[in-house]
């Protein structure tokens, strides 16, 4: 139900971006989506005139992602997030806070991807 | 030799209501390098929303801030919808107006009164907060709460306004008009205000936009961005008029959001007179499914909910950008170059909401 969503390759992304930052599309925010068995959705969404287009790349959980902060640099922030929720690794990032932008040294790995719960026994 | 000095900024600072931490590197008393950092506050709401149903969302989004606690809902709700094809009735999309409109009210008198203090001018401040108190009655009066006051609900509105509600509305929202008025000439116009704000944290057109700077920030920028203008809730029918400044430093994003004000009371009043009668809701059946994205213009900026349903009561997926977060790298832009003194102020003109950031 999305409008305008393309999908695209690894690697593609950075290409990609680039046409849209030529274009005078502003980078709006990138969503991750965890679909299970360590399969990830990530879109990026860009805005011109109030109107949206979306990328969407799949990938498994550490395989790289090169960074858009090259061509967008407000990308630094979402980048350094979906990084450290979801193990999405993103690399070249403009400002890399080194897997501590949100997480300290103690907590859980990768807290936002799913969690499946293995009766005792099956694992 | 080296002369550069690090020293933080936050996370606890007097001009900072939440915790925001930026290390500044200096040469003397000038900032060469920012870099922000956050997580004091993360709280994981996106995470909960995965075990919350659907409809107890509406609640938990507006506990991401209480500042845009309506938006929030309204964002929302308004993807719901969406996914799952309800068209709600007309009354509650001007009531979805009315009360985000009186939220942007005293976000902005909220904001502008931090800002007086940030700048020593006291007597201003307490002038703003007292009309911001005026709009929390009328929540409290209408909804039953001052901050988050859950009048948003999958398939319309949870409350309704009477004639008499909303005639109170307009003599108050009159009497801040009237307030804003005498204030002005303080924000705007005084030499001191000026001297503070004139000239600095400049930001261009392209680099706010190269920045993904969105709400006021873009705005005061010279950048014409506001989702008003597509038109959702009941905008298309109130002829919204965009407040754009050109200059881009601190005191075109206090004009942007000054001048904000009375467009709002002109939309509240505006939707009042036009509100039609009839139902406030419709009954909703069945779960979301699929995905959706649904972005509404919060005091701070745009926000963008991403949603994704699986036809069962919980959510795969919620994803919530919200606009201090787009605005926040901006800072890297800004405070580079600027003096010491002047970095409170800057943090204080992106609106900074780390409630929201750290949802």
């Amino acid at each position: 139900m999305i409008d305008n969503i393309t999908e695209i390759t690894k690697a593609e992304l950075l290409s990609e971006a680039q046409k849209m930052a030529s274009q005078k599309y502003r980078f709006v925010t990138s969503t991750c989506v965890d679909l299970g068995e360590d399969n990830l959705d990530v879109i990026y969404h860009f805005d011109k005139d109030t109107q949206l287009k979306n990328l969407r790349i799949k990938a498994k959980r550490g395989a790289e992602i090169p960074s858009i902060s090259s061509v967008y640099l407000c990308a630094v922030l979402i980048e350094n997030e979906m990084k450290e929720l979801f193990g999405l690794n993103v690399t070249g990032i403009a400002i890399d806070y080194g897997g501590h932008f949100l997480l300290t040294p103690d907590e859980l790995k990768n807290p936002q991807s799913k969690i499946s719960i293995v009766k005792k026994g099956e694992n | 030799m080296n002369n550069k000095t690090t020293i933080p900024f936050g996370p606890q600072h007097p001009v900072l209501p939440e915790p925001l931490h930026l290390k500044l590197v200096m040469e003397d008393e000038k900032v060469v390098e920012a870099i922000p950092a956050l997580g004091y506050v993360h709280r994981g709401l996106e995470k909960l929303a995965e075990v919350k149903d659907f409809t107890q969302n509406t609640y938990l989004v507006e506990r991401i801030c209480g500042i845009c606690s309506v938006m929030h809902a309204q964002a929302y709700v308004q993807g719901i919808e969406t996914l799952m094809n309800i068209e709600i009735p007309k009354r509650a999309k001007y009531l979805r107006v009315i009360w985000g409109e009186l939220h942007r009210i005293h976000s902005h008198l909220l904001w502008l009164g931090l800002l007086a203090d940030a700048f020593g001018f006291e007597s201003l401040f307490m002038q703003c907060w007292r009309d911001r108190e005026k709009v929390m009655d009328i929540m409290e009066e209408t909804a039953g709460a001052r901050i988050v006051i859950s009048v948003n609900a999958v398939g319309g509105t949870r409350r309704d306004l009477n004639n008499e509600q909303m005639a109170k509305i307009v003599t108050v929202v009159d009497q801040i008009h009237a307030d804003m008025k005498v204030m002005e000439g303080a924000f705007l116009n005084d030499y001191t205000v000026k001297h503070r704000l004139c000239g600095i944290g400049t930001l261009t057109a392209a680099e706010a936009y190269q920045f993904g700077a969105v709400g006021p920030m873009a705005r005061a920028s010279g950048v014409a961005q506001d989702l008003r203008t597509m038109g959702y809730a009941a905008y298309a029918d109130l002829d919204f008029q965009m407040v754009v400044e050109k200059d881009g430093d601190s005191w075109a994003r206090t004009a942007v959001r000054f001048k904000e004000v009375y467009e709002c009371i002109r939309l509240i009043k505006a939707a009042i007179a036009k509100i039609p009668s009839g139902d406030f809701a419709v009954p909703v059946k069945g779960n979301p499914s699929g995905e959706v994205i649904s972005r509404v213009e919060q005091p701070r900026g745009e926000v963008l909910y991403y949603i994704k349903g699986n036809g069962t009561k919980n959510l795969d997926r919620l994803r919530v950008r919200t606009p201090t977060f787009a605005n926040i790298p901006t800072l890297l832009k800004m405070i580079p170059g600027s003096q010491l003194a002047d970095v409170p102020v800057l943090l204080l003109t992106i609106d900074p909401c780390i409630s929201c950031t750290e949802r």
